[in-house]
């Protein structure tokens, strides 16, 4: 695998190919790149929403339910109103309009209607002149609730005769997708070995380090004096989905809002939908008739939540005895929360991703997406595969030791022959799984030292995959998903209008350097306008890892279709023709002509003023530069011109120098035809293989990851050092969910809403992270690119599940393996006196569900209320937690 | 989350604070680092209309060790100096020790000794948004009249998470309180009253202002061991401190003490007692741990079961009397 030739690459692609030069000789991309608003992100100088301020800003504060389920019988704002600060004090009444991120999960209200759903669910908005007044409005505002029993397991919640979470949705069940590909029976038939097990994947969040921040603002409009266009900036990873949503609510026409999106502070899918502040806030700031901001607090954050789902997988595989997989069979079930979210996605992403790993004749795939009375799951990354892929590689480890065979082996017996397409309909190209495999044993010693480390330490292997972004949109449609402008003017200056949605990922460095790449300019001549709804062409948004791969092609075609004009200009001033021409490092030449060194230095030149950001010189420069170019016009016919000089004979030429290019994934890349097989299919795949070195503390349980080597195939590195630090931030936000990170409920209370408790890891038990990049160059990503962002989580966590085994000789069946859960483990193997976690639960073999997480125990009888609560007055029939 | 309008004091000398604190009663909180104050107001735990902010008071700060090999201890000490302390390392390494896992070293430069001495008792029920406190119905601790952990129960198991004052119970530390009719010494062991809500004893005109290391506890061997979920930022979830001084191969002295895992940092005599006059084994030291485990209470006041920590009592006093003993 590994590097393909240029001859290669150009039948694949032909629109990324109009210069024949040797593919691999790049000048800006492949190279450690700087992000470009990194020195605006690290001198404080750069403007998160919260950051913002407009004149006459009034401060929201939202009143959230305090009970899991309850039907509003009245609200008696008028308290809250006379408050002197107050200046609007929003209900559901004000916005009746329901929307969900998906069009079949319309469920959700800015503002509770007639029920609330969650504790934490979104009752009322208080406007007002400082953020103090509005608390203390909140405490004015009068609600009676009428109490109804709640849901919190969803096995449970899978029962419901009556009081629906959702009157539309039988047994509280959002979705259900039963999916056999191949023939299931007759692989089991065929299979040598079968292991069956149930495993839990507890819930997380995404923990983003900005909490998620809504500025809106109404304009007059100058004819009726009525609030007319609305501008909203918010934090989000989808600046146009949230146009179109805050046009259904408001029933107001796309093209009178505007989306904006300042820097983001981290998204990893919890802003990749529509979040209940960012229509309030237009709701609120109609009402107030005045501009509305509203910053969730890190509660708040938690209750918006749209985390990764508590998940039950009751996964079955059948192998051979020389390792071969012939059959996977898998139950999910998954505590969505209260609202559908992404969860229509999630439960086929989960299923649909079993594929496209590993070669797997047979499938059948049983998933549930349920409702329960707790805040909305949604997407996170590596959206719906995480929780399935541990259970799964930590089956496949158990299936090796049972055959006594390596457990690196028995994922190389089992690889996928591409080009091809799998038994569930997902068209694989580029695979550099193998090359992930093996990099990751050699570099890890694995061969050496699996199986033979001292005890308590011990290796574990596993592998994952991810989308480059979904073939189909939300939305389907034929439709672009990606379309981005460039702009050049006699200023020699590049400017790039695009929809993506930097979100600290590195898109927009992305795009300035598939941009320079392709006009051959330097990185300090681009500029990127993103991701606001008036200036740039839509781009669906940062989610599914699709933005290097759509956004970037686009970017690509764009650079192509200006390049075209500038070379048509340029050829007819060097006599020769447009193919001829060659773009790079700021000067335009005829193959085969090196330019002459001098003029190469003076670009280098160039580039080093503007990068050291010195404005003085440039006017000068400018001047004289546009006499050089006047004489050098007068000139007659050239050898080679500089890249301004073409831009200047472009705009000669061709009056305005524009170009446009859009991506939409290829039809033979959107799947089955199988219901629900529109999730899953990609133009392409990332590989993952990693290998983790654990130690466990055999008296305590705790676990210390030593040392993670994670091989990740990108296609290509645009920018080796952004996909390195993609590598390293998946690792540990996979040995997150792996050891310490999970949300605890008691009775729909979150127990752990804030990052003291709800414990990401610090940097002292970060272990080293050997990024390892593999490079398969894909036929049809840019320059061969794919994702890099998420497909090397899932493979974290159960490749220190595999460790732990290695090490111990426990197999986790739940996570995260907190020192409790693996302390009980180890005594269960030992047969010592049991530690008894929860009532019947045992780590390695969980049989139920419970409603509150294995890490804290409440044997009471979960939260009383207060004397003076209606809850303890009446004392409903609220369904308790199975504990 | 805002913070409630109060009015800031900055007394100067300790005098003018005690007179602050006489004037205003319940109606005053005091801010030494305010690592543990600022989050607690602003989840309206505390809405007092005065803070007063004793950073001013320089006299509190600093450590001065005596000629007798005792040291005195400023109140307001930063843990950070503390834990920097080349003295206090060589004598008392076990405060050494605790001080350098609280929280993080951000939070040490900012958070002070008497502020951990005086750390408010924590429980996952207690330590929420007023928004929170009201789904749950509130608690004994705070504008309720339930627990949630001891359902039926009128006391309050919030624990003490303080990780320097094990540390000090070791080494016989006293107290110097300041009050309106001038200062009264007394030894840390009689400061905590056991019970979650009340959890010190400390009028509320009174503050705590030195703390008082007798040069009987001079190096002794120290160690402070800490169960917490990572290896940053958390409270203890439970921890336990050991000092041993030892002649020909057995022990002369021994304390240990436990926090986290009951209302009150506790000094379990016992288990110190139980080790004198003896060589430390691991048989010995397993006896150790299970003694301490007994006098354990934990609770569903933190993640992780109560059955787990008070399980890593035993252990982390096991471990504890072994490194002590073989440093």
């Amino acid at each position: 695998m590994g590097v393909e030739t240029a001859d290669d690459r150009c039948r694949n692609d032909k629109s990324a190919c109009t210069d024949k030069r040797d593919m691999n000789d790049f000048s800006i991309i492949g190279k450690p790149t700087a992000m470009v608003d990194a020195a605006e992100k690290t001198t404080g100088a750069g403007k998160y929403t919260d950051d913002l301020s407009v004149p006459g800003m009034l401060v929201g504060k939202i009143l959230h339910s305090p009970y899991p389920h309850a039907r509003i019988k009245a609200i008696n704002t008028s308290r809250a109103e006379k408050l002197e600060g107050v200046v609007a004090v929003a209900t559901g009444k004000d916005a009746p309009n329901p929307y969900g991120i998906l069009p079949v999960g319309h469920d959700e209200y800015p503002l509770a209607l007639d029920k609330v759903r969650y504790v934490g669910d979104n009752v009322a908005c208080v406007a007002a002149v400082s953020e103090a007044i509005a608390e203390k409005a909140l405490e004015l505002i009068d609600v009676e609730y009428e109490l109804l029993p709640a849901y919190f397991d969803p096995e449970e919640s899978m029962k419901a005769q009556t009081d629906l979470i959702h009157d539309n949705k039988p047994n509280n069940l959002e979705k259900d997708y039963h999916h056999a590909f191949g023939d299931p029976d007759k692989g089991f038939a065929e299979a040598d070995h079968i292991a069956e097990a149930r495993f839990i994947a507890n819930e997380v969040t995404h923990a983003a380090m900005e909490p998620h921040s809504t500025l809106s603002s109404f304009e007059l409009d100058p004819h009726t004096g009525k609030l007319g266009r609305l501008t909203v900036w918010s934090s989000t990873q989808v600046p146009y989905y949230l146009q179109h949503k805050l046009s259904l609510v408001l029933e107001m026409p796309m093209a009178q809002i505007r989306v904006i999106k300042p820097l983001v502070g981290g998204g990893f899918g919890g802003k990749s939908e529509v979040i209940p502040l960012e229509i309030i806030a237009a709701v609120a700031a109609r009402k107030a008739q005045a501009p509305v901001k509203i910053t969730y607090t890190r509660e708040e954050v938690f209750w918006a939540h749209r985390g990764r789902p508590r998940t039950i997988i009751d996964l079955k595989t059948g192998i051979t005895n020389d390792g071969r997989i012939t059959c996977v069979k898998a139950r999910v079930v998954q505590d969505g929360g209260a609202y559908c979210s992404y969860g229509v996605v999630t439960i086929l992403y989960s299923g649909a991703l079993l594929g496209a790993l590993y070669d797997i004749p047979n499938i059948q795939y049983d998933g549930y997406r349920v409702l329960t009375n707790k805040p909305a799951c949604g997407a996170m990354r590596g959206h719906g595969t995480v929780n399935v892929r541990f259970a799964f590689e930590s089956q496949l480890d158990e299936l090796a030791a049972k055959i006594a065979m390596d457990p690196a082996e028995i994922r190389q017996r089992n690889l996928l022959k591409p080009p091809c397409i799998t038994v569930n309909g997902l068209r694989v190209q580029s695979y550099g799984l193998p090359e992930c495999i093996e990099k990751t044993v050699e570099r890890s010693g694995w061969k050496q030292r699996h199986g033979k480390l001292p005890k308590g330490r011990g290796l574990g292997i596993a592998c994952s995959h991810y989308v480059s972004g979904a073939a189909n949109s939300i939305i389907r449609s034929d439709m672009p998903h990606s379309t981005v402008n460039i702009k050049i003017d006699r200023d020699g200056g590049v400017v790039v209008y695009t929809g993506a949605s930097e979100i600290g990922q590195g898109s927009d460095t992305m795009t300035a350097q598939v941009a320079a790449e392709v006009l051959g300019c330097s990185l300090a001549r681009v500029r990127v306008i993103a991701a606001d709804t008036d200036l740039t062409p839509i781009d669906i948004g940062s989610y599914s890892s699709r933005v290097t791969f759509m956004a970037g092609n686009a970017t690509l075609r764009s650079a192509e279709d200006v390049k075209k004009r500038i070379a048509a200009a340029a050829a007819k001033k060097m006599n020769c023709a447009a193919e001829e021409l060659v773009f790079r490092d700021d000067v335009v030449f005829k193959k085969g002509s090196a330019p002459p060194p001098a003029k190469r230095d003076q670009a280098e030149e160039v580039e080093v003023t503007q990068a050291g950001a010195s404005v003085s010189g440039r006017v000068e420069g400018q001047i004289l530069r546009g006499s050089l170019q006047q004489k050098r016009k007068d000139e007659g016919p050239k050898e080679w011109m500089t890249f301004e000089e073409a831009v200047v004979a472009a705009i000669d030429f061709h009056g305005a120098l524009t170009g446009t290019g859009s991506y939409a994934p290829p039809p033979e890349a959107r799947g089955g035809k199988h219901k629900g097989g529109g999730v899953g299919p990609s133009p392409a795949y990332s590989y993952s293989a990693q290998v983790a070195e654990v130690s466990v503390d055999e008296d305590t349980g705790e676990v210390t990851v030593h040392k993670v080597w994670a091989a990740h195939d990108c296609g290509r590195a645009l920018n080796p050092v952004s996909v390195e630090g993609q590598i390293i931030g998946s690792v540990w936000m996979g040995m997150g969910q792996a050891l310490t990170e999970e949300m605890i409920w008691k009775d729909g209370m979150l127990m752990n809403a804030g990052m003291l408790e709800y414990r990401s890891p610090s940097s002292v038990e970060s272990p080293e992270v050997e990024p390892i990049i593999v490079e398969s160059i894909d036929p049809e990503g840019p320059f061969g690119a794919k994702e890099c962002s998420e497909g090397s989580l899932a493979a974290t966590i159960p490749a220190i599940s595999n460790a732990i085994y290695d090490a111990v000789g426990v197999r986790m069946h739940e996570s995260p393996f907190t020192p409790e859960r693996v302390l009980a483990a180890l005594r269960a193997k030992r047969k010592d006196k049991a530690l008894n976690l929860t009532e019947g639960v045992d780590p390695t073999d969980p049989t139920r569900f419970r409603e509150h997480g294995g890490s804290l125990c409440f044997k009471g009888k979960g939260p009383e209320r207060h004397a003076l609560d209606p809850a303890r007055r009446e004392s409903p029939a609220v369904t308790r937690g199975a504990d | 989350m805002s913070l409630p309008q109060f009015r800031l004091l900055r007394p100067r000398a300790v005098d003018e604070a005690v007179a602050f604190l006489s004037k205003h009663g319940a109606n005053i909180r005091v801010l030494a680092g305010g690592t543990d104050l600022i989050p607690s107001m602003r989840q309206k735990l505390f809405e007092p209309g005065y803070v007063l902010d004793l950073r001013g008071v320089a006299e509190l700060r600093g450590i001065r060790p005596q000629a007798s090999g005792a040291v005195e201890i400023g109140a307001l000490t930063a843990l950070s100096a503390i834990e920097k302390s080349q003295y206090l390392r060589q004598h008392f390494p076990v405060l050494t020790e605790a001080t350098a896992t609280v929280a993080s070293p951000v939070l040490r430069n900012m958070g002070t000794l008497g502020g951990n001495i005086c750390l408010d008792t924590r429980c996952l029920w207690y330590n929420q948004s007023l928004t929170w406190r009201k789904g749950c119905g509130f608690c004994i601790k705070k504008d309720g009249d339930l627990c949630h952990v001891a359902p039926g129960g009128t006391k309050c198991w919030a624990a003490f998470s303080g990780d320097t004052p094990p540390a000090l119970l070791c080494l016989n530390a006293e107290i110097e309180i300041a009050g309106p009719t001038g200062s009264r010494r007394m030894p840390l062991q009689e400061f905590y009253t056991g019970d979650g809500e009340n959890y010190r004893k400390l009028l509320p005109d009174e503050l705590v202002a030195r703390v008082f290391l007798p040069a009987e506890s001079a190096d002794y061997r120290g160690v402070y061991r800490k169960l917490r979920v990572r290896g940053s930022i958390d409270y203890p979830l439970a921890g336990v401190a050991v000092v041993m001084k030892r002649s020909n191969g057995h022990v002369s002295d021994a304390r240990i003490a436990m926090t986290a895992v009951n209302p009150a940092p506790v000094l379990i005599q016992k288990a110190g007692e139980m080790l004198i006059g003896r060589s430390v084994d691991e048989a010995l030291a397993e006896a150790a741990g299970d003694m301490a485990a007994r006098t354990a209470k934990p609770l569903t006041t933190s993640a992780l079961t109560p059955e787990y920590r008070r399980e890593m009592i035993r252990v982390f006093t096991k471990r504890a009397v072994l490194a002590a003993a073989n440093n």
